[in-house]
């Protein structure tokens, strides 16, 4: 047969009317061995997701990792709930924005509650904010870690950065010696903080006020912004700086782990917020909406409470932080001295005690304009 | 039968210039239907206020448009002035070696901007590189070269060298030597040669490269994360910021439709100063 232009033209025009119908079809019929994990990085790995796969043979695990809360959630807003299974996000969100958004839905309660009892004390209560008002689980809790700021323990004593806490950055003599690690939304808390505001509740506007000269003060005195830890450590570790605004275990422990232990997550001992400093994280991670779920998910979310399986997410390349299935000792056992000493396993009871939960910030956007305005200099 | 022709030429473009309007206007326009929204609203199904372009003009963000265009275009100068001899050599000159210099160039393009930026934070820092060598054979030290603005316009340069120099060798070589040396006889000394033979005809190469550069460098935000410290906050950072922590769209599409429309009229002038049928060698 030989293709004349006109049969070439009438094949190319059916091919393409075609392919607007058949690949949707393709999809729904594939849900079931098909799994899309949103997630930060670490439960994209090979270690973590290899063994599943193997579990499932012929379904495609995919998973992706985000460079911020936001930004994940701003691709289920922009509709890709059609796309994902499982979002793992810090705990504030789920709560205060998918859950009433419909963008995640409860867990399967039965399934899941045991898994808290193994967990560390904070968690086995069970953790409060993995729940919705009408005590639906809305998520189950992994990863987590202090998270204030960043010191070096050979130019700055933990003792003295711990005693004064946040104040330690407004003092002149630390002027163009410290970096502002510009996690924007996690420098609003601390500002606040250092203020001796309670970033949680509304502010006034002497509050506004406060907040505003704090954000000045602070961009004003450091000597470099960046959002890249390595960055920041690598300063760190050189000398350019010997603090750095925001970071804590999350962003100090893969310098720890190579031995620079003088970078040290730092939790001040008192602040404003019930007498509290400190912040302390807590990812969650839950069901995304899919009208159209995959089984895979919550197998998934069983899947990562396995002791191997909870040290790979906790000690996933780039960053390594605690996980609350450490409260079981088999699973605990796994993390040898070296890996125990980049967590600071040593003081992460007392780092906790003296942390408050991050949460949903009050004034977010009034304190988000202020504050850009501040970093705009 | 010109008609016919001219009707089919339309109907043959169809297909692309579809495709176009779908994947370049459409996004576009997307945009720009949403920087009138009202501020933190995620869908087009809201009454239009506006709002956006109000706080672009209250809440200072001009500041970090004129930083990007200003040190967009000091990069872009820097550029030309740097690249102008080189790409002479390589259009007149090199012959052979103008291959081996694309390709050095051109392998660059292969490493990601933020890998070989990072190679930059990694030599001049303090304790890099360049200041740790130093300290180590003098004993003495200096502070570190990062974090301010001229090491900003140092990383543009750096990054879009490539996209100066080749357009600049092509623009150079549409220059005649009979007409450089028939300015010789006459009499014309080198610096005339330049401003009267040589850049006027390199125009079309001089624009197309100096625009490329221009663009690129004002949305450029690496150079200033990486490099600058954000020593000054770029236009680009305030989009992504709008976008992601401010969780305001309508806010991040008025930044990128503010920085879209002088960028592009910068562009539209440009090009239609540009002898774009000349470079491309459908005339002459």
């Amino acid at each position: 047969m030989t293709l004349t232009r006109r049969t070439f033209t009438t094949g190319l025009a059916a091919l393409a009317g075609a392919s607007t119908v058949l690949p949707a079809r393709r999809a729904i019929a594939a849900r079931d061995s098909e799994l899309n994990i949103l997630c930060w990085e670490g439960y994209n790995t090979d270690d973590v997701l290899s063994p599943f796969r193997k579990m499932n043979a012929g379904a495609t695990v995919r998973a992706e990792s985000g460079t911020s809360d936001p930004d994940m959630i701003n691709k289920l807003r922009a509709g890709e709930v059609n796309v994902w299974d499982l979002i793992n996000l810090n705990q504030p969100w789920a709560r205060g924005q998918l859950l009433p958004e419909g963008l995640i839905k409860p867990l399967t309660k039965e399934r899941f509650m045991p898994y808290f009892e193994k967990m560390a004390p904070e968690f086995a209560a069970p953790y409060p904010l993995a729940f919705a008002d009408n005590d639906d689980l809305i998520g189950m809790p992994q990863r987590y870690g202090p998270f204030s700021f960043v010191v070096n323990t050979d130019k700055i004593s933990r003792e003295m950065a711990e005693d004064q806490g946040w104040k330690l950055f407004l003092d002149p003599a630390m002027k163009d010696r410290y970096g502002v690690l510009t996690y924007d939304n996690w420098n609003l808390i601390h500002m606040c903080l250092t203020g001796d505001l309670n970033p949680f509740e509304p502010l006034d506007d002497a509050g506004f006020e406060t907040f505003t000269g704090i954000a000045e003060q602070i961009f004003g005195g450091a000597k470099l912004l960046t959002d890249d830890l390595v960055a920041m450590n690598t300063a760190l570790i050189n000398g350019e700086i010997d603090a750095y605004f925001t970071g804590g275990t999350y962003t100090a422990s893969p310098a720890r782990l190579d031995g620079m232990t003088n970078i040290r997550g730092v939790t001040p001992k008192s602040g404003p917020v019930g007498g509290k400093g400190g912040v302390v994280w807590i990812e969650l991670t839950s069901l995304v909406n899919n009208p159209d779920p995959s089984p895979l998910a919550e197998d998934f979310l069983e899947f990562v409470q396995a002791p191997e399986i909870c040290k790979a997410v906790g000690f996933a390349e780039g960053t390594y932080n605690p996980v609350a299935q450490m409260g079981d000792p088999e699973v605990a056992k796994l993390w040898d001295a070296d890996e125990l000493d980049a967590i600071q396993w040593d003081s992460l009871e007392e780092e906790m005690a003296n942390s408050v939960e991050y949460d949903v910030v009050a004034d977010y956007d009034k304190l988000m304009q202020i504050y850009t305005a501040a970093k705009r200099g | 039968m010109r008609g016919r022709e001219r009707r089919l030429g339309l109907l043959y473009s169809l297909p692309v210039s579809a495709f176009l309007a779908l994947s370049f206007l459409a996004p576009i326009l997307l945009v720009a239907a949403f920087s009138v929204m009202p501020p933190k609203v995620f869908s087009l199904a809201n009454m239009p206020d506006f709002s956006a372009y109000g706080e672009f003009l209250t809440q200072g963000y001009w500041r970090s448009v004129a930083w990007s265009l200003g040190m967009a275009l000091a990069a872009t100068l820097i550029l030309f002035v740097l690249c102008w001899p080189l790409a002479f050599a390589m259009a007149k000159v090199f012959r052979g070696f103008t291959l081996v210099l694309t390709i050095g160039v051109v392998m660059t393009l292969f490493v990601s901007e933020n890998i070989r930026l990072f190679g930059w934070v990694l030599t001049l820092m303090k304790g890099g590189l360049i200041e740790g060598y130093i300290r180590h054979w003098t004993g003495v030290g200096y502070d570190g070269l990062l974090y301010n603005v001229p090491i900003i316009i140092f990383g543009l340069v750096y990054v879009y060298l490539p996209f100066m120099l080749f357009p600049l060798a092509q623009g150079i070589s549409m220059v005649p030597d009979d007409a450089r040396q028939a300015a010789y006889d006459l009499g014309a000394t080198r610096w005339q040669i330049l401003r009267e033979i040589e850049l006027p005809l390199a125009s079309p190469g001089i624009v197309v490269g100096s625009l490329l550069c221009f663009v690129l460098s004002a949305g450029a935000i690496a150079e200033s994360k990486l490099l600058g410290g954000q020593a000054v906050i770029v236009i680009a950072d305030e989009v992504e910021t709008a976008f992601t922590y401010g969780q305001n769209w309508p806010l991040g599409a008025a930044l990128a439709m503010v920085l879209i429309a002088i960028v592009g009229g910068i562009a539209i002038w440009g090009i239609a100063k540009a002898d774009l049928d000349a470079m491309i060698g459908r005339r002459r």
